[in-house]
Order: C-alpha cells, then sequence, then structure tokens
C-alpha cells in the first residue's frame, strides 16, 4: 500500500530538500561555497532531522517498545511521501516548501469530495477545513488566500473549491514571496524605485538601471514590464520559494498594466506555476482521483445501517446549501463547465470567475 | 312567604317556557280573596287563552268582547269605551280589551273604579287616555307596539305593569309608581338599567330579551326577590350585592365569560338560585365549582339543586386550586429570580466576548436582552423543588426533583429529564453528588452562556455522572470549528444535538451537519437540531469525510496514529485516574468501555480535538523540545563535520605521509651492511 501510494505521487520528488528556486545540484560550484552545515541547513535536512529528534523525545515511550530504526525509517518515508505534515502544528507545515507543497497536497486529497459536491463554501468554512488538518492553521492566511479569488469587495461570499484552492496554494506557498511582492508594488504605485528599499537582506549591489515611471500612477495598477524587472530582481535574491521567473515573465507578457491582485489571481490560474508546484493536479483533473475514489466507495459500503446499495440512494441526497438547491444527484461533476475556462488559464484579465 | 311553593312554580314554568313571569300578588282591595295568583307566559302567544289563567277571568274574558262596544267619539281619533251597566257590575274592577286591533288606547268613560285593565296583542303606540283611572293596579301592555313609557304618572296605586314584547329603549317615568311590585320589560330594546331607583316595593324586575350589555345601577331596589337578564349581551355584573331581597337571578344566555366579572354575587347573602346556563363560563371545567365554592348561600344553579356532595366536591377542588395557585406563584418567583440570573449570565457572557472576540453576532442577542436587571437581587441563595410545568403533584417525578441552585454567576436546573447549565461556573455542578435516581434520569444535558473549550474539560465526568444522558443542546457556546465536534466522540452516547445558531457560528457552515454525522457515526445519532438524521445523510456525510478519516488513519506513520491514539485515550482516563482511582471497578469497565470504541472506528479517532489552552500548552511544550533538538542537533552535526574535515584531511594528508614513511624506510636500509649492524648492537643492548 505504502509503496503504490509513493508511486502515485512523486512527481516532485527531486525537489525534496532542494529548494526550487535555488537550482544548483550537487557538486555545483556553489554547494562548494558553502559548509557542509550550512548546506544541509539550506537543504532543509537538519529540519527534518531536528523534528525526526523532536518526534522521537515527544513519543519516547511508545516508540522505544518497537525501535528507534524502525521509527526513523518510517519518519522519513512518510516526509518522502509527504503523509508527515498532517495533523501537524503550522509552525512546522509551512518550515518547508516540501512541508508546504505536502500540505496543499494533502488538503485537496482529504476534502476533493466537497468540492465535488458543489458546494460552494465561505472563507471561515474553508478555513474550519484547513483546521481540520493543522488545528493552528492561522486565519490571515485564509483570507489572504480569499481576497484573491473575491478580489477584495465581500469577504463573506461563497467560493468554488478550485477557486479557493488554487489561489490559497500561490498564497500559502509562495507567502514570503507575495509579501515582497506587495510591498514592490506598493512602492513602484507610490513612485518609488523600489529596488533601493526592498528586501533589507539584500547585499547585492547589482541594480539594473533606474526604470522610468512617468505616466504609471495615472492608470489603475503599475506597468507590467517594468513590474516584472523588479521581481525577477527580486527572484534572485530572494531565500525563499519564488515562482520560476521564466513563468512570471510569461504572465506578465501578456498585459500593459496590472494590480497587485490581478497578479495574484493570474498566478494562481496559472498552470505553468501549478505544474512547477507539483503538489495540485491541472485544473481540469482536479477533482480527478480514481484511487481515492474506489477507497471512498469501500468506506461508503460500510456506512452502518445502510441497506440499498449506494448507488441506489444517491440520487436523493441534497446538501442544503445556501444557495438555490441544485436538482439532481449531487455528484453532479462542477468541472465539465470549468475545462472550457481552464483554455483561458494564463491570461492575466481580472474577471472574477467565482460563482459567487 | 313559602318558599317551597315558589320552588315547585318557578321550576315547572321554566320548563315550559324560557322567559315565564311567575307573581303571587298580595292585594288588599281584594278582601274576598287574599291571594291573586297569575300566572303569566308571556312568550306563547298563540294560546291566549293561558295568558291570564285565573279562573275568574277564564270565565268572563271569553264572553266581555262581545259586549263592548267601541263608539266613535266625538273626539276625532280616540274610540270611546262604554261598557252596560250589567258588565259593569258583573266585572266592575277588571276591563279586558286582549286582540281588539286597537291601534290607540280608547277614552274609557265611567270606570274609575277599575282595578285591571288589559290590553294585551293590540297595535297601541302610545299610553294615554287612562290617567283617570287612578285605581288602577294592574296594566298589561303585553304585544304593542309602545315605544316610550309614558302616560302613567297619575297611577300612582298601579302596582302591576306589564310591557313585554314593545318597543321600548329607555326605562323613564316611572317616578310616580312608588308601589309598583311587579315590572315586566320582556322583549324591548333597552340597552341601560336606569331610573328604577325609586321603586322600593318592587318584587320582580323582568329585563330578558333586552340589549342590556352590562348590569348595574340597581341600588334602591330594596325588595326585588325576582331579576330577569335572560338573553342579553351582559359580559359583567355590578350592585347585585346592594339588593337585600334579591333570591332569583336568571342570567342564562349572556356573555359572562369570567368569574371575576360576576364575582359581586359572592358577597349577596339572599341569593339563593341563580342560571348562568348559555354563557361562555359555564363551558369552563372550573365552572361548577367555583361558582359552588364563592357563592356557599346557593341553593339552585341552573335550575338543579345543588347537593351536599356537590358543595363538598368544590370546596375541596378549590382547595386544590387555591394550592395550585400557591404553587404557580411559587413557581413564578422561581422562574423571575432564573431569568434575572440567566440575564446576569448572559451579560457577563456578553462582556466576556467582548473582550476576547467581538464578535458581531452576538450584537442581536445583546440587543434584546435587557440589560438593566440588578444582580444584586439574585443572591446565592438555594431554592429546593423546582417542580414542572404542569402535573408535578400527582406525578412521581415530583418527588425526584432536584434542587435548583442559583448564584449570579451561573445557574444549574434539573427539570425533569433535563439538566440544564447556565454560566461557566455550573459546570463545576457536575463534581456534586447527584444522587442515582435523579442522575439517571437525566437524558437531556443544555449548555449556554459557557465556552466549548471548557465544556470539553467536563465530558468525562459528564459521561460518568450521567450515564443516560442521549441529548446534549449548546447554546452560546461559542461553538466555531468543525474540529470541536471531535471532542464529542469520547462520551459514551448520544441520540441528539441540538446547537443553537445563537452564539454558535459554525452552525452558520454547510457542512457541519455532515462533518458531526461523519465525526460521530458510531452513536448512531437519531437526531440533529431537531432533524431526523436520514440515511442520504448519513451517506452524504461519509462521501464528504470519508476520504478523510482514510487518510488520516491509513497515511499516518505508525509512530504518529499511536501517539494520537494514545493522547486521545490518555486524556480519556486524566480524569478517571485523578478522582476515581478509589473504584476500580468503575475504572476497569471504563476501560473496556473505550477500547471498544476505539475499536469502532480507528480511522476516526484520529479526528481529535484539543481545547486551544491544551494545544497552546503543548505548542510551548514542542518549542521547548524543538529548542533542545535544534541545539542537540547542531552540536551533532558539527562534530560530523569536524570529523569529516579531518578525515578529509587525513585523506588528502595520507599518500603524502605514506610515501615519506616508504622514504625514510628505504633511506635507512639503503647501508646494508652498517643498519645490520645497528640491528645487532639494539639486539645486543637490549639484553
Amino acid at each position: 500500500m505504502a509503496t503504490e501510494r509513493a508511486g502515485t505521487w512523486l512527481p516532485e520528488a527531486g525537489k525534496l530538500e532542494l529548494g526550487s528556486c535555488c537550482g544548483p545540484r550537487m557538486l555545483s560550484p556553489e554547494r562548494l561555497a558553502l559548509t557542509d552545515y550550512e548546506y544541509l541547513a539550506q537543504r532543509h535536512v537538519l529540519t527534518y532531522m531536528e523534528d525526526a529528534v523532536c518526534q522521537l523525545l515527544e513519543n519516547k515511550e511508545d516508540i522505544s517498545q518497537y525501535g528507534i530504526a524502525r521509527f526513523f525509517t518510517e519518519y522519513f518515508n512518510s516526509v518522502c511521501q509527504g503523509t508527515h505534515v498532517l495533523f501537524r502544528e503550522f509552525s512546522f507545515i509551512q518550515a518547508t516548501p516540501h512541508n508546504r507543497a505536502s500540505f496543499l497536497r494533502a488538503f485537496w486529497r482529504c476534502f476533493r469530495t466537497v468540492g465535488k459536491n458543489g458546494d460552494l463554501l465561505t472563507m471561515k468554512e474553508y478555513h474550519c477545513l484547513l483546521q481540520l488538518l493543522c488545528p493552528d492553521f492561522p486565519l490571515e492566511l485564509t483570507q489572504k488566500a480569499a481576497r484573491i479569488v473575491l478580489m477584495d469587495d465581500a469577504m463573506d461570499c461563497l467560493m468554488s473549491f478550485s477557486d479557493f484552492l488554487f489561489a490559497f496554494q500561490i498564497q500559502f506557498y509562495y507567502s514570503e514571496f507575495l509579501e515582497s511582492v506587495a510591498a514592490i508594488y506598493q512602492d513602484l504605485l507610490s513612485g518609488k524605485n523600489p529596488n533601493t528599499v526592498i528586501v533589507p537582506t539584500s547585499s547585492s549591489g547589482q541594480h539594473r538601471q533606474r526604470p522610468a515611471l512617468g505616466e504609471a500612477s495615472m492608470l489603475e495598477g503599475v506597468e507590467a514590464s517594468l513590474f516584472y524587472q523588479c521581481l525577477e530582481n527580486l527572484c534572485d535574491r530572494h531565500k525563499y520559494s519564488c515562482p520560476p521567473p521564466a513563468l512570471v515573465k510569461e504572465v506578465l507578457s501578456n498585459v500593459q498594466r496590472l494590480t497587485f491582485y490581478g497578479f495574484l489571481v493570474a498566478l494562481s490560474k496559472h498552470h505553468g506555476i501549478n505544474q512547477a508546484l507539483g503538489a495540485l493536479p491541472d485544473k481540469g483533473d482536479l477533482m480527478h482521483d480514481p484511487a481515492m475514489d474506489e477507497e471512498l466507495e469501500r468506506l461508503l459500503a460500510q456506512v452502518p445501517g445502510l441497506v440499498n446499495s449506494v448507488t441506489a440512494s444517491s440520487e436523493a441526497s441534497c446538501l442544503p446549501s445556501r444557495t438555490p438547491p441544485r436538482v439532481g444527484s449531487p455528484w453532479r461533476p462542477l468541472h465539465h463547465a470549468r475545462k472550457v475556462d481552464a483554455e483561458s488559464d494564463g491570461s492575466t484579465e481580472e474577471t472574477d470567475e467565482s460563482e459567487t | 312567604m313559602i318558599p317551597g311553593k315558589y320552588r315547585s312554580v318557578s321550576g315547572r314554568a321554566t320548563n315550559n317556557v324560557n322567559c315565564g313571569l311567575h307573581l303571587v300578588i298580595q292585594t288588599s282591595s281584594l278582601p274576598e280573596k287574599n291571594k291573586v295568583e297569575f300566572k303569566l307566559h308571556k312568550e306563547t302567544p298563540s294560546f291566549p287563552g293561558r295568558l291570564l289563567q285565573h279562573d275568574l277571568e277564564r270565565n268572563y274574558s271569553s264572553r266581555q268582547g262581545d259586549h263592548i262596544n267601541l263608539v266613535s267619539s266625538s273626539m276625532p281619533s280616540f274610540p270611546i269605551l262604554q261598557r252596560s251597566s250589567e258588565e259593569k257590575i258583573l266585572y266592575s274592577d277588571r276591563l279586558t280589551l286582549e286582540r281588539q286591533k286597537l291601534t290607540v288606547c280608547p277614552i274609557i268613560d265611567g270606570e274609575e273604579h277599575l282595578r285591571l285593565l288589559n290590553f294585551q296583542h293590540n297595535f297601541i303606540t302610545r299610553i294615554q287616555n287612562i290617567s283617570n283611572l287612578q285605581r288602577l293596579i294592574f296594566l298589561d301592555l303585553y304585544d304593542n307596539q309602545i315605544e316610550e313609557i309614558s302616560g302613567l304618572s297619575t297611577l300612582r296605586s298601579l302596582r302591576v305593569l306589564l310591557l313585554g314584547k314593545n318597543r321600548i329603549k329607555k326605562i323613564s317615568n316611572l317616578e310616580n309608581l312608588k308601589s309598583l311590585d311587579v315590572l315586566d320589560l320582556h322583549g324591548n330594546q333597552i340597552s341601560k338599567i336606569e331610573n328604577v331607583s325609586h321603586l322600593c316595593d318592587l318584587r320582580v324586575l323582568n329585563l330578558a330579551r333586552n340589549l342590556l350589555s352590562h348590569v348595574d345601577n340597581l341600588n334602591g331596589l330594596d325588595s326585588l326577590t325576582e331579576l330577569n337578564l335572560r338573553h342579553n349581551q351582559i359580559t359583567f355584573v355590578r350592585d347585585v350585592d346592594n339588593l337585600p331581597c334579591l333570591q332569583r337571578l336568571f342570567l342564562s344566555f349572556n356573555n359572562i365569560s369570567t368569574f371575576e366579572s360576576v364575582c359581586c354575587l359572592a358577597d349577596s347573602t339572599s341569593l339563593s338560585d341563580i342560571t348562568f346556563d348559555g354563557n361562555p363560563i359555564a363551558q369552563e371545567s372550573w365552572y361548577k365549582h367555583t361558582i359552588l365554592q364563592n357563592m356557599m348561600q346557593l341553593r339552585q344553579l341552573d335550575m338543579k339543586r345543588i347537593t351536599e356532595e356537590e358543595r363538598r366536591m368544590a370546596s375541596v377542588i378549590a382547595k386544590k386550586e387555591e394550592e395550585k395557585k400557591r404553587e404557580s406563584q411559587k413557581q413564578s418567583l422561581l422562574k423571575e429570580k432564573k431569568r434575572l440570573t440567566i440575564n446576569n449570565v448572559a451579560r457577563k457572557w456578553d462582556l466576556q466576548q467582548h473582550r476576547v472576540t467581538s464578535i458581531a453576532a452576538n450584537q442581536d442577542r445583546k440587543d434584546s436582552d435587557s440589560p438593566s436587571q440588578d444582580p444584586g437581587q439574585v443572591d446565592g441563595s438555594t431554592i429546593s423543588a423546582f417542580p414542572e410545568e404542569t402535573g408535578s403533584l400527582d406525578s412521581a417525578l415530583g418527588n425526584a426533583l432536584q434542587g435548583l441552585s442559583v448564584t449570579d454567576t451561573h445557574l444549574v436546573e434539573v427539570d425533569g429529564d433535563t439538566l440544564s447549565l447556565y454560566g461557566s461556573g455550573a459546570l463545576e455542578s457536575l463534581d456534586r453528588n447527584w444522587s442515582v435516581q435523579t442522575a439517571g434520569m437525566v437524558t437531556t444535558v443544555s449548555f449556554t452562556f459557557i465556552e466549548f473549550d471548557e465544556i470539553v474539560q467536563v465530558l468525562p465526568k459528564l459521561k460518568i455522572k450521567f450515564p443516560n444522558s442521549l441529548h446534549l443542546k449548546f447554546k452560546e457556546t461559542n461553538l466555531v470549528m468543525l474540529q470541536q465536534f471531535n471532542a464529542l466522540a469520547q462520551l459514551r452516547r448520544i441520540d441528539q444535538l441540538t446547537i443553537d445558531p445563537q452564539g454558535n457560528p459554525v452552525v452558520s457552515f454547510t457542512l457541519w451537519k455532515y462533518y458531526v454525522l461523519f465525526r460521530l457515526s458510531h452513536f448512531s445519532m437519531q437526531k440533529i437540531n431537531g432533524t431526523e438524521v436520514t440515511q442520504n445523510d448519513m451517506i452524504m456525510a461519509e462521501r464528504l469525510f470519508g476520504i478523510l478519516a482514510h487518510v488520516a488513519s491509513s497515511e499516518l506513520p505508525q509512530y504518529r496514529l499511536i501517539s494520537i491514539l494514545g493522547d486521545a485515550r490518555k486524556k480519556q482516563f486524566r480524569y478517571l485516574l485523578e478522582t476515581k482511582g478509589k473504584k476500580p471497578g468503575i475504572v476497569s469497565e471504563e476501560n473496556n468501555d473505550s477500547k471498544r470504541l476505539v475499536g469502532e472506528n480507528t480511522n476516526r479517532a484520529t479526528l481529535n480535538y484539543t481545547t486551544r489552552d491544551f494545544y497552546n500548552e503543548k505548542l510551548e511544550e514542542i518549542k521547548e523540545k524543538k529548542k533542545f533538538c535544534k541545539m542537540y542537533i547542531e552540536d551533532l552535526v558539527k562534530e560530523a563535520t569536524e570529523i569529516n574535515m579531518k578525515n578529509e584531511a587525513l585523506q588528502k594528508l595520507w599518500p603524502q605521509m605514506f610515501i615519506e614513511l616508504v622514504r625514510d624506510a628505504v633511506i635507512e636500509i639503503r647501508n646494508k651492511s652498517s643498519y645490520m649492524k645497528l640491528c645487532l648492537q639494539q639486539i645486543t643492548d637490549q639484553k
């Protein structure tokens, strides 16, 4: 079973312990520039070692009974499979890019059924679902993700599962990057040259030439090309994960000007970035997980007191949602309508496609 | 007076007719017959012969009409009546003009000695031309069209005035009729009793079938013994206690609905016969015994004789009623206290809520609650026995009802099978020694104004103290997350769950019901918020969250599974270990119980809830451990890298070192003879 599962999801296994933005591989000159300790820290090996020991400490009675070697094997296996983040504290979940991707994947797997059911939920409700997996998940992050979907206006509007999930992915995985981007955006809006201000940690002096800002403040948002220059610069220096600069360029090259949330929406809808991140399937396949569906059918057959076959009784049940009641089976697939707009992914148009 | 006779007469009469009038007039002016008895059945006009069933009258009335000559007089409109002298002699004191189609009163000449005059069944519109008949005692104008009482001022000796079935709207112009004995005004349009207070000799007053809406202005009718008020629209009765001689009062077919509106009847000492049939009051279950209890003087009610038995019953019932009243007063006092306490708790809760989080949802409730209650009014006194709303006296439950303790910060109440807890302080009551009976009876536990996290901590106690609790109610408990429901899984059994939307934002979620069903599926719950759980609900719950459970149970690494389940188990037993160590039997039982429970749904047991405080505590602990681990790993890694570095350095040096060593060796043995010498020297030295 475990091997099977490991097989189903290791498309980006190479990313494990390898900061995705800092491309260099083993034995590259940069690697030799680091001390061993620095290298281990940068690749998050230390994080996992610390956590393993910590877990061992916490459950030492139980673990000592079945073997410390066994424990370490299991621990690092689960890290590989991405199941190590289930029900863990938030500080651990966000500690490494791999953990973040694993959490995103776990969230998708566990609550895909909610999305499949076609329910539109509020930000608070999604937050509750997140808290089922991570009890101290901060509300702030969920709110930010919802803002990407809802464009700041009505925060208690309903969102579809996929809209929320992709927005949440961007917000959660790149949260530090986005913070810096927000600062850059604000600086650009106010006419400052951001490169001199942002990222106080940056010591390298390789500034690009100061771009002319001109009429930027007259229109909404900022000029895309200028914005990209700043972002490229940021990606170079950023020590947290960033989306691949080439894809960012692709996003920004389609438009002349754009707003901050417009940028985030475009990022969240860009399937290339989704692929690069590797935690979630493509939008079209979001509701698709045959292995789990099989498992679910098996579970449904065990529902206590169930007399008829599952399929016979499924057509009558319908969620009492706040939206007008859906007719027909609650399993009405949502994404057939979506596949159409999946084609337009990558465009930076700011239309809010959530079903609010 | 012969009361026996009265009763029999009136009893018989009312059996026949609704508005019978029975009177006995003692006429001093008829010496040959001391008693003249009239029976007037005014409502049976089809039998005119019976209207005056007096032997004498029957004898002449049939003949009399034949001998009356109505002669048109010189005055244009009034006929003049003249009788033959023969008739005058025969019936010197009476004159009957029944059914003569008279439209006016004729002028009656030379009949000044007339004492009885009968105008029944004519069309007279106005009483006139009789003022000269000053000796008249009996005047019958039944069934005419008179609109106003008038022209009677000279008839000072009139004792019986019958004006039934006319069109009179107002009682008036009776000032001079001081000796009136019987006044019949039934079947008119009178809406008010007035201008009768001077009739101190009046014994019978008939106002049946009028338009009276109430009864008052009865002062001065000192001789009135019978008052007929049937078929009006009377809603209340006053002044009856000012009628010292009133014995019979007929109030049938009116609009009396409460005893309070006729309560003056209770003060009348003379009243012995009363009817209320046809009133709303007579439909009430308390009607008979209330009347009997309040009117001890009564002999007859609604034409039925009151027996001793009935009277006794009435007094017993009244006593019960009294008790009930006292009980309900006590109850309402308790209720008031309860209300005040709850208000107080609610206010505290609000304050707390606004301090902790400013949840807008609470705003509504704050407005509806009256915040002006003085908390000082409710003290910490303990009040015993808070019985159920109804039937508490007879029901066996009454005995088992436990005390209601009211303090100003919380409230605990056992009402039947419901245990209600208001305010966080109330949770302490679970530590109390509840009687086995009470505890066994409680099936519903309701929490109000208590943080859910606090409730979670007492759930194990609840499970032990109230093993039969099947229905949990939460209101204003700050349920905000789905995961909080996980905590309920540790209970023994839940059949019903009621989460009030007030103060529980989680209820606004679409998924909460399904999550509850999913997480608490091992209870096979029947109702959630009053709605039956259907099989489809169960399937839907499994559909939505089944994978979560599956992932949680099958994909967690073994060591985590053990530790999570272990945590839950530990938490469960913490309380047991702390307090119940002295009762090993129960502990082991619990043990089995929870093992079975865990076995039932291992895949769900991983989904548990730790309260915020506890969780933060745990996070702190983890932080400490992390700090240590960080240092430990740092040391280890540093050590390892140092070793590695040394190793590497050694690796680098080693080939050179080796060469050097070999070179040294070679140089040493190059001169063979000297080397041999040296070796030999060394050997000899050793010896």
